[in-house]
């Protein structure tokens, strides 16, 4: 998920990661706090909107959506199959029963909490992608080294990442050199496919370990662990839009609850 | 306190090694010196670099006896952490050395770790980019470095803790040629430095001779020579048996001082001062006119009407990205050649090649071998017709045994039982790996983990043989070995095609030379015919090999034909001084 960073400029891009943070968590206390599908359809408009101004690519959120389709339709089928008793009221009586004689009625109530609930989920996944997108993994490394982690974590996380692009070319060098001595990778069958890469995860395994050698060398050269902390480079810091953006967060979430128990608003029975 | 590095009676062994693999190593070197350590793989050369900043013995085990004292400090009291800011070690493979994103943030690694102030800290990572000229280089993401270009941000990653000495483990043996030049012309004016003293391990003549200060050489773990690089080049006997690759002039040169028409000191080292020595012998002693009788000219190849073992019309090959990586790439093999791919990274050598085994498939046009269109075939079936051998053993390698190793093409291939049996025996026997047949690959060198993934692929005798440059990484006499291999395979039969970056080998070998250039082909002839080609070649940024240039700089004087060699050399070279006939 780190390496999904979008590098644009735009408001977003440009707010702390504890002010995207904050904003995620006032999104989640609100989505929960409504159960009616109107109120958290407002909500995801909302997060619709912040994800159009970091233009995000609408193929990404295809991806994300489209995996979780079958759990968005059993959602519905179960919330909608609630029998009548956690409702009143017209929410409480079946539309129309799946099976004859009357039973595993559909409520009106059933599918309005189904509908809050694919809402609630859609609005999560969105929300989320949008703060990963927008925070370029340095920032989730300070995160981590402003909440007292031991720097070796966030070198460790660093160097992971560093080494994707080297492991990947390794392991199509690998493929190809094996592919030369005939090897049929593409094999249908689960102990046919494992034992047909065994000749790939060797070489990469030895190859990694090889690799990982030279690295603790190289990282002792270069004096890691000289002293128990290291220099951060970029420090977090707040601009005059991260007060602005969280005070109106605050905000946001104090009239959300206002609206919610103080008015009885965005619930249904 | 003038001394940067000194070694008192030192030994180590390696835990569990059964010999020592340092003996009693005394040397002291001086401040502000280039010196190059030499010797053939195995000698301890870089066991010697990982002593000098401490990695030896506190992160790798051992023996270690004997005191070292780097930059004053005695090693045995300080941890290797401390050390970094006193000495710098660049290790062989830049990759596993880059630890940021960015050129930039990796840099800053080592004085991050100083715990330096964010200013100080950019302030020595622009000093250090500039040093090994990779300034404007900053937000580039590593991953998208040349290999010349990690091995310079390597060094960049170590002078930025401004150390005194520089340890270098063989900067250039991975790298091309381009990579190699610059490599060497950021140590050029890193060694103006007064005050850094560099220390090198490098196989390649060439690069050592007019820049060190002093060799080392190593042999067996002890010290077998020390002194001037002049004085090691000039002694050829002592060369061959330190294992260090002569230059072909000083060859040539050799030849002369024994047959008593030059002193020692006068043997040449480079090409420019070998043709002023020959071109005075010639004035002195007259030039008689030289009559062709070069034995390897006049071997035409043969125009076979029957059907080409492998043809390439019209292909053309572009990545799913878009870019085009061949261009219209027209060719014919006929079965025996032995050819030569050459030109830069990235000229489309690799691409070529992989079409000939189906790796890769033609956007346009067709390869067709021994009858077989690749677009017809996959990589499993065409792989009992063309071996290919790959640069890194390493990534094919997975086996317990050498005998394994080899089982395992030939069971893809379909092979069984008595078969199996009978062509492994063949393969070790060609290569001389039988005594090797029960060993686990990895125990062995890498000279010879590379010799097993050549005889990996013989087994399956195929009627082509790609190898992609055999001898990287290898010394000397693992390259005469795998060339002495690669020729007894061509003389048996295989066709050859090799990929190669090291122009005295396709002088010596190849028959047939392809120059490629930006995935089209530049030049493709006999091999005399494209080394006399110098402006196509500089168009390749090929520099041709010493005997080539020397014989083109001599052409006044009648070097009319191109020779290859040093010994086609020094034969015209003698008849034209001696009058000796043509046998």
């Amino acid at each position: 998920m780190f390496i999904e960073y979008l590098p644009r400029q735009t408001y977003l891009h440009r707010l702390d990661i504890r002010t995207k943070l904050i904003g995620f968590i006032g999104i989640v206390i609100l989505a929960f706090i409504f159960k009616d599908p109107l109120y958290n359809l407002a909500i995801a408009i909302l997060v619709g909107i912040l994800a159009f101004s970091i233009r995000m690519p609408l193929k990404k959120i295809y991806d994300l959506l489209i995996p979780l389709a079958p759990v968005f339709i059993l959602i519905m089928l179960f919330s909608g199959l609630n029998f009548g008793q956690n409702f009143h009221g017209t929410n409480g009586t079946a539309l129309f029963y799946l099976l004859p004689g009357q039973h595993l009625g559909v409520t009106r109530g059933g599918l309005l909490t189904g509908c809050t609930f694919v809402i609630r989920i859609f609005t999560m996944v969105i929300a989320s992608s949008i703060v990963t997108l927008t925070t370029p993994i340095d920032d989730f490394i300070q995160l981590l080294n402003k909440m007292k982690v031991p720097y070796e974590f966030s070198f460790i996380i660093t160097t992971a990442i560093r080494f994707i692009p080297t492991m990947n070319k390794k392991r199509m060098l690998i493929i190809d050199a094996q592919k030369a001595r005939g090897a049929k990778l593409e094999e249908k069958g689960i102990f046919r496919q494992i034992k047909n890469y065994i000749p790939i995860m060797v070489p990469m395994i030895i190859n990694s370990i090889l690799m990982a050698n030279t690295l603790s060398m190289a990282m002792l050269n270069r004096g890691f662990g000289y002293t128990r902390s290291w220099t951060s480079l970029k420090e977090l810091s707040f601009t005059k839009w991260d007060y602005l953006t969280i005070i109106m967060i605050i905000l946001m979430v104090i009239s959300g609850i206002y609206l919610r128990f103080g008015l009885n608003k965005g619930f249904f029975t | 306190m003038n001394k940067a590095i000194e070694l008192e009676d030192v030994s180590y062994r390696y835990p569990k090694a059964r010999t020592s693999n340092l003996k009693n190593i005394t040397i002291s070197i001086e401040k502000g010196k280039f010196v190059v350590i030499m010797g053939p793989t195995g000698a301890g050369k870089t066991t010697l670099s990982l002593c000098l900043n401490g990695l030896i013995p506190q992160l790798l085990e051992g023996d270690l006896t004997g005191n070292i004292t780097v930059a004053g400090r005695d090693l045995s009291k300080y941890r290797v952490q401390t050390m970094s800011k006193h000495i710098g070690l660049v290790l062989q493979d830049p990759e596993a050395q880059i630890f940021g994103m960015t050129v930039r943030e990796d840099t800053a690694f080592g004085p991050r770790n100083l715990s330096l102030s964010v200013e100080e800290i950019y302030e020595r990572v622009d000093r250090a980019l500039e040093k090994v000229r990779l300034k404007g280089y900053e937000d580039r993401n590593t991953s998208e470095l040349s290999g010349g270009e990690k091995q310079r941000l390597a060094i960049a990653g170590v002078l930025a803790m401004q150390p005194e000495v520089l340890v270098l483990d063989e900067p250039s043996s991975e790298l091309d040629p381009e990579g190699r030049a610059e490599i060497y012309k950021t140590i050029d004016e890193l060694r103006l430095e007064k005050d850094l003293t560099i220390l090198a391990v490098e196989h390649y003549s060439e690069e050592v001779i007019a820049r060190a200060n002093e060799v080392v050489v190593l042999n067996q773990g002890e010290i077998a020579w020390r002194g001037e690089p002049e004085k090691l080049f000039r002694n050829i006997p002592l060369l061959y048996r330190l294992g260090i690759k002569p230059l072909p002039v000083s060859l040539v040169g050799w030849d002369l001082y024994q047959k008593g028409w030059i002193t020692s000191d006068e043997i040449p080292l480079d090409v420019p001062t070998a043709e002023k020595m020959i071109r005075n012998l010639l004035i002195k002693h007259g030039n008689r006119q030289l009559e062709s009788c070069s034995k390897r000219s006049g071997i035409k190849l043969q125009e076979k009407k029957s059907q080409p073992l492998l043809q390439v019309t019209n292909l053309k090959y572009r990545y799913n990205s878009g870019q085009t990586a061949l261009r219209s790439i027209n060719l014919t093999v006929q079965k025996g050649e032995f050819i030569a791919l050459i030109g830069q990274n990235g000229a489309g050598k690799t691409t070529l090649a992989k079409h000939l085994n189906g790796l890769l498939k033609p956007t346009e046009g067709d390869v067709v071998i021994d009858g077989i269109n690749t677009k017809e075939s996959d990589t499993s079936q065409l792989s009992r017709v063309v071996g290919y051998v790959f640069q890194n053993p390493d990534h094919q390698i997975f086996s317990v045994s050498v005998e394994k190793e080899l089982e395992y093409g030939l069971k893809n291939a379909g092979f069984e039982g008595a078969e199996i049996k009978q062509r492994i025996d063949e393969a070790l026997k060609i290569t001389g790996l039988e005594k090797y047949r029960n060993v686990h690959p990895f125990s062995l060198g890498k000279g010879e983990r590379q010799v097993i993934a050549v005889t990996s692929i013989l087994a399956l005798k195929p009627k082509i043989l790609v190898v992609d440059e055999p001898t990287t990484g290898l010394d000397w006499a693992g390259i005469n070995k795998m060339m002495s291999l690669i020729k007894k395979l061509h003389e048996n039969g295989t066709t050859i095609i090799m990929i190669s970056h090291d122009m005295d080998i396709v002088a010596k070998h190849a028959r047939r030379v392809i120059v490629m250039k930006d995935g089209g082909i530049l030049l493709d002839g006999e091999t005399r015919e494209v080394f006399s080609n110098f402006e196509a070649l500089q168009q390749a940024a090929i520099l041709p090999p010493q005997i080539v240039r020397l014989t083109k700089g001599l052409e006044d004087l009648g070097f009319q034909e191109n020779l290859l060699d040093e010994s086609e050399f020094t034969a015209a070279l003698l008849r034209k001084l001696e009058d000796v006939q043509c046998l």
